[in-house]
């Protein structure tokens, strides 16, 4: 069984963050990360990014991950 | 043919391919038909589409083609655009209708 405390431990073990959320109900799971990491970075380099901090898991047991990834200003020009 | 190979030429001679799970008119999965109704909504009706369940080698390789885990993938000119997210994110900003020529 696949938690979403989970899929926020993988995450923020494998990258910077200065938010992070994971939503799920088991199945599905929803992301929102904050990081300097995505500064200069496109959309596809930034989910990579996060998709590598799950390595395999994305492989074998997260199937439905949505992931909203936003650079710490991205984020407070959003609040 | 190698898989990967075959991948490269569905990708370059379509502009515009989407890799999902079901067909245009029965996604099986929530992703997959959030990217065919984005795809709707712009207009695009004569889009390439590989249902990766009828194709267990190309659901395996495609991952490794864009190092990319996740289906649906969208291929615009040969390239690689994103999943279904990214789909979301470029239709709301107008970034897909512009490298879509809608």
């Amino acid at each position: 069984m696949v938690t979403p405390e989970s899929i926020e431990h993988n995450i923020k073990n494998g990258m910077n963050t200065t938010y992070l959320s994971v939503d799920g109900d088991g199945r599905h799971f929803e992301a929102v990360v904050v990081s300097e990491e995505f500064a200069g970075k496109s959309r596809i380099q930034r989910h990579q990014r996060v998709y590598q901090t799950l390595g395999d898991r994305m492989r074998q047991d997260v199937h439905a991950l949505s992931i909203k990834t936003f650079t710490p200003q991205e984020w407070q020009e959003k609040q | 043919m190698d898989v990967l190979e075959l991948i490269r030429q569905q990708v370059t001679t379509h502009p515009v391919v989407l890799y999902m799970k079901g067909s245009p008119q029965f996604p099986q999965c929530g992703f997959s038909g959030n990217a065919v109704r984005i795809l709707n909504a712009l207009g695009v009706k004569d889009y390439f589409s590989v249902d990766v369940l009828q194709n267990p080698e190309i659901r395996q390789n495609i991952k490794d083609y864009a190092n990319w885990p996740t289906i649906p993938q969208l291929y615009i000119n040969g390239e690689f655009v994103g999943g279904s997210d990214i789909m979301a994110e470029m239709y709301q900003s107008g970034e897909l209708q512009k490298l879509l020529g809608v």
